[in-house]
């Protein structure tokens, strides 16, 4: 967009602020990321002449997206009555590739009439988004290549796998600082980004029936992967309260892990009224008893 | 060493929690020298002060502690006060504390004043556990709150749930309703002994339920924490999962003496001297205070706590650029 001549702004962090604001204009049954997402949008409003939220149908083919990203632009126009203009394009795999780039092109078309350059603009942004995945899968967590940081944990004594939404273990405020915590406890992080597809995909195989959410499906793939080759000490999976898709994967896990009998996992539910010293005591009481699995020291 | 000098020795562990502040000095052999159970009443600070002191005059000879551990919600501030040596979470403590007392345990139990803890072990390491997360309901203070209300003192009620042939069935699942249900069951005509076992059967039906979803309850079990003081809650376990309860001696301070081994754990490791300020750090005089911070939209609240004009910790903010000290287990507190 910044390509085709428009000024882009981003909404600033998640915060105090944000998380308050979202909870005051969201529906108490919604789920932690919605209530953080209008947070968001507020934040946005008094900025901007248009605020962009694509309706996320479906990124692979069969499967869709959890069943609120479909109705976020919806859900956003009605917020305020002077929102500013929801720009809404559609991503839905279902209907194909030539559907999806026709939804590119009207995009671009708002700000070039130039198909050349709007394609060029879609090109350089598809490369800039490879670079990025690449940069996760060598092991780089998006807090680290964002904050052109690299805070990796002094001779990392242990591997924890953090699984969950990228929304939720990437946003510093929602996780409570979750991976910069564990990395200053002497602790390895690793995530489902830094896991190739192809492994996620052959992991999921091995269930019964085809997961149908294609963000839980990373989730379960990624857990399993951890499992069956025990490349992890624990696994802390990180689901927000009142996600309806997160307490049945959540099942699914502790079946398999049960079944394995080897690699901890805890879970940790987050919701807006999370106290922080309730997150450290279990994040600390978690590395500690994988830790002292480790060294076999009896307690 | 000579035999005398060994038997001067000791490590002591403070656990300081919602409800209780618990004070223990074990001695060379991890047996309990000393041990001190107070209410914390909402004053931590005071609360370990005036227990040190007590733990003092119940010694019987001086003692030269080598060694100090912390934990319980208010691990960090005691930490502070006392100068710990290992500062360690609840879970921990007691997972180490009951498999001190028991070596072969496989589940422990714990319930105290606001939160209750299930954790699984092999070979005594730690396999699995789980707290309680958004909901208090089936803790001590609500025990403690319902003997207030049918004024019983709680240290009967145990008693009281062992004289009932069965309990009446109330709702477990949330304090509140738990409460309505007991009074339309005294409004109703049970007797006051059923409705007491009642209350303790639907609490281990809550835990049972939510920590021990999914769980693999194994012998021997112990149960420990200041709820295993209620009799009541003992038989309920026994009866609701089929199997024997063990309560430990020292069940209410087991967090205390779990911190305790971990800080001579520590001091094994690490070999230097203690941290320890004497018992006379129960006559400093410790101010906490707390600011808003404005550094950004999160508006942290920030705790600082100060001897006179010195400032010794600072905590509380999420980017962490106030404290003084990055707070760790293997930190060296010095006044």
């Amino acid at each position: 967009m910044t390509q085709l001549g428009a000024e882009v702004v981003v909404s600033n962090p998640t915060s105090k602020k944000t998380v308050n604001t979202g909870t005051v204009f969201a529906d108490n049954e919604l789920c932690l990321p919605v209530k953080v997402f209008y947070g968001h949008l507020m934040d946005l409003k008094e900025r901007v002449d248009a605020i962009f939220v694509p309706r996320i149908v479906s990124v692979v083919k069969k499967e869709y997206t959890c069943p609120k990203f479909l109705g976020l632009p919806d859900m956003s126009r009605a917020l305020e009555d002077d929102m500013p203009e929801i720009i809404d394009t559609t991503i839905n795999m279902q209907e194909g590739w030539r559907q999806y780039m026709k939804s590119v092109l009207e995009l671009g078309s708002r700000f070039s009439s130039s198909r050349m350059k709007v394609m060029g603009a879609y090109k350089n942004g598809v490369t800039a988004l490879r670079d990025y995945h690449h940069h996760m899968l060598s092991g780089k967590t998006p807090i680290e290549l964002l904050e052109k940081k690299n805070f990796s944990a002094q001779k990392p004594r242990l591997k924890v796998g953090i699984a969950g939404h990228p929304y939720n273990i990437y946003d510093q405020y929602i996780s409570m600082n979750l991976i910069k915590r564990l990395k200053g406890m002497g602790v390895d992080v690793v995530t489902a980004e830094m896991i190739p597809d192809s492994v996620i995909e052959l992991e999921n195989s091995r269930l019964p029936k085809k997961l149908f959410w294609t963000y839980e499906k990373e989730v379960v793939g990624t857990v399993y992967h951890w499992a069956n080759n025990k490349s992890v000490d624990g696994i802390i999976y990180v689901l927000s309260f009142a996600c309806g898709p997160d307490s049945l994967v959540q099942v699914l896990l502790e079946h398999e892990l049960r079944k394995n009998n080897n690699v901890p996992m805890m879970p940790l539910v987050i919701d807006e009224h999370s106290a922080e010293a309730g997150l450290i005591t279990r994040v600390e009481a978690f590395v500690d008893m994988i830790g002292r699995k480790k060294e076999s020291l009896v307690c | 060493m000579s035999e005398e000098k060994i038997n001067n020795i000791g490590y002591l562990g403070v656990d300081v929690g919602s409800v209780s502040t618990n004070l223990v000095i074990l001695d060379i052999d991890n047996k309990v020298v000393a041990s001190v159970y107070r209410r914390t009443q909402g004053q931590p600070i005071q609360a370990v002060q005036r227990g040190l002191e007590e733990l003092k005059d119940k010694l019987e000879a001086d003692i030269n502690i080598l060694g100090v551990g912390t934990t319980g919600s208010a691990r960090y501030l005691t930490g502070v006060i006392v100068g710990a040596d290992t500062v360690k979470n609840e879970i921990t403590a007691h997972a180490v504390a009951a498999s001190h007392v028991a070596p072969n345990v496989r589940t422990v139990l714990e319930i105290g004043g606001q939160d209750s803890k299930i954790i699984l072990l092999n070979d005594g390491v730690v396999v699995d556990f789980a707290m309680n997360t958004v909901c208090a309901a089936g803790t001590g203070s609500f025990l403690d709150h319902q003997s207030a209300r049918l004024g019983i003192p709680i240290d009967q009620f145990g008693g009281h749930a062992l004289k009932a042939k069965e309990g009446a069935q109330i709702a477990g699942r949330c304090s509140v309703f738990a409460e309505s249900d007991m009074v339309h069951k005294q409004q109703v005509g049970y007797a006051l002994e059923e409705i007491i076992f009642g209350l303790c059967q639907a609490l281990v039906r809550n835990y049972l339920n939510n920590l021990a979803k999914g769980k693999d309850i194994l012998n021997p079990i112990v149960f420990q924490g200041g709820v295993a003081a209620n009799s009541g809650m003992k038989r309920a376990f026994e009866e609701g999962l089929n199997m024997e309860i063990i309560i430990p001696d020292h069940f209410n301070v087991m967090g205390a003496i779990g911190s305790a081994l971990l800080a001579k754990e520590t001091m094994m490791l690490d070999d230097r001297p203690t941290n320890f300020k004497g018992f006379d750090a129960s006559l400093i005089d410790y101010k906490t205070s707390s600011f808003g911070c404005n550094g950004c939209e999160n508006s942290c609240e920030i705790i600082k706590i100060q001897v006179e004009d010195e400032v010794l910790a600072k905590w509380g903010g999420r980017c962490g650029k106030w404290e003084v000290d990055q707070i760790h287990a293997q930190h060296v507190y010095k006044v």
